[in-house]
């Protein structure tokens, strides 16, 4: 039996999609704490949660070549394992990325990422708006 | 900064630039479009909206013929079948299976209140959709191209339930496909495989496709600039017209060709990803916009505009196309985006 290594952590694939919460949320609050709330999370199966060595609620970061971002994590049996879903966001959009030479169309609905538990914070909003000048 | 003065810095910055990207005009009325399609066309600029990620390709075949489409007010009462493919409307458009589809239907199954019209769904995960649907076709994400081939009899595996949903279709009279950005997206685009499919059921029965457009006029922009140009997005009037990938927003953008970008009624920055975004540093953006968003967050000038329907009047385009009249019952304080963009083109030399 192969145990799970947490630490060299999992393969995900991230399916995004709209959700209504997070719109109201933003429509009633702007971009703060509500938008955030409804924003930095990750549903994924029991089994990954349980190869990650973390409990529902547990905070994951989520790591590709695009980006990072740390965002709580939600047990949902209807998910596969593997296959995580969140709602389309600034967060998923850290870790889109853009290739022409492998789709035409931006990666934003099905984005590859390692996932690994860990011990910071929710990512800040404010770390994932571009602005002008490079801190 | 007065907004007097924030129009004549925007006039400045784009009669300054050497190449002009104008991007967005999803939620902006028709007539605003119309005046966008005209400064851009003054300016030599590229123009493009969101539908160069999303629905572009699939528009582009409704308004050539190439695929049946149909409006909403046919398909209450009249199809027998609804399939829902890539998308959750009681989160994308929470009033459509209200007012459109499913419950806008007024004969009901005599053994209980469920209208009669089938309902079906395609979807990577379980949703508020699909616990409606009978049946439901699960598929792995990406997997669409699979599923068509195996409809159409050219994958080399069958994909499973490709020939149950075949049946179902064909047994129907008028079935009514419903695109979303899930298909899009697994398709890349390409919505060739797709087009074969519908053409092949449309040899037996009536099929419609109507795509799950999410922003409030983007079939409108698709719509004006087709009229206008023969292309729904993409668009370059910097010799002529010239149409092309490389006009797209996103190649744009990625490649650091413009020099000043005019964005209006929409948000790049929190839709598309930001390591793409990224790449506009130092590039002069102007916003026209009635919130505070990314997009306005990174602007250099940012111009705060009328809401189009609430507080301005108009019109837009709906998901099937059919014209909407915005009446705009409030007043509020600040011009509207069509005021703005015509100061713009009298300031543009």
């Amino acid at each position: 039996m192969i145990m799970p290594e947490p630490e060299k952590g999992v393969p995900l694939v991230i399916v995004t999609y709209q959700d209504i919460y997070q719109w109201i949320a933003r429509q009633r609050d702007g971009w703060g704490d509500s938008y955030q709330a409804q924003s930095a999370t990750i549903r994924l199966s029991p089994a990954d949660l349980k190869n990650l060595g973390l409990k529902d609620g547990d905070l994951v970061e989520l790591d590709n070549e695009a980006g990072a971002v740390v965002v709580k994590t939600k047990s949902d049996p209807a998910c596969e394992e593997g296959t995580a879903i969140m709602p389309a966001s600034l967060y998923s959009n850290r870790l889109a990325s853009c290739d022409p030479s492998r789709s035409r169309l931006p990666n934003l609905k099905r984005i590859e990422v390692i996932a690994r538990p860990t011990g910071k914070g929710v990512t800040p909003l404010s770390d994932l708006l571009v602005r002008k000048t490079v801190a | 900064m007065s907004a007097e003065e924030a129009v004549e810095e925007a006039a400045r910055l784009l009669s300054r630039a050497k190449n002009c990207l104008i991007f967005g005009f999803d939620s902006s009325t028709l007539e605003t479009q119309a005046i966008a399609i005209e400064l851009a066309r003054k300016l030599g600029a590229v123009i493009d909206d969101a539908s160069s990620f999303s629905w572009g390709t699939l528009l582009e075949s409704l308004l050539r013929g190439v695929l049946p489409t149909c409006s909403l007010s046919e398909v209450k009462d009249n199809a027998d079948l609804l399939i829902y493919w890539g998308s959750n409307p009681p989160h994308t458009h929470p009033r459509h299976l209200s007012k459109f589809t499913y419950y806008a239907y007024t004969d009901y199954n005599p053994a209980g209140w469920f209208p009669k019209v089938k309902l079906s769904c395609f979807e990577v995960r379980d949703t508020e959709l699909s616990v409606m649907c009978q049946p439901v076709f699960k598929i792995k994400p990406g997997g669409d191209r699979h599923f068509i081939r195996a409809v159409l009899g050219e994958a080399p595996s069958g994909a499973k339930d490709s020939q149950s949903f075949l049946k179902m279709v064909i047994e129907s009279h008028f079935c009514v496909i419903f695109c979303g950005a899930g298909l899009s997206y697994s398709l890349d685009g390409e919505f060739g495989p797709f087009s074969d499919m519908v053409r092949r059921f449309s040899q037996a029965i009536r099929v419609a496709v109507i795509p799950m457009v999410a922003q409030a006029n983007l079939r409108g922009f698709s719509q004006s600039l087709y009229a206008q140009t023969q292309h729904v997005n993409q668009v370059s009037f910097g010799a002529g017209i010239s149409h092309g990938n490389e006009f797209s927003f996103v190649e744009q953008v990625r490649k650091g060709l413009a020099d000043c970008v005019l964005v209006v009624g929409s948000d790049p920055f929190s839709t598309l990803p930001q390591s793409l975004m990224g790449n506009l540093r130092g590039t002069s953006i102007i916003c026209l916009d009635r919130f505070s968003t990314p997009t306005t967050t990174a602007a250099d000038v940012v111009i705060a505009t009328a809401l189009p329907g609430l507080e301005c009047g108009g019109s837009m385009a709906r998901m099937d196309g059919d014209r909407v009249i915005l009446v705009g019952p409030k007043k509020g304080d600040y011009p509207t985006e069509e005021e703005i963009l015509n100061q713009l083109l009298q300031r543009i030399e």
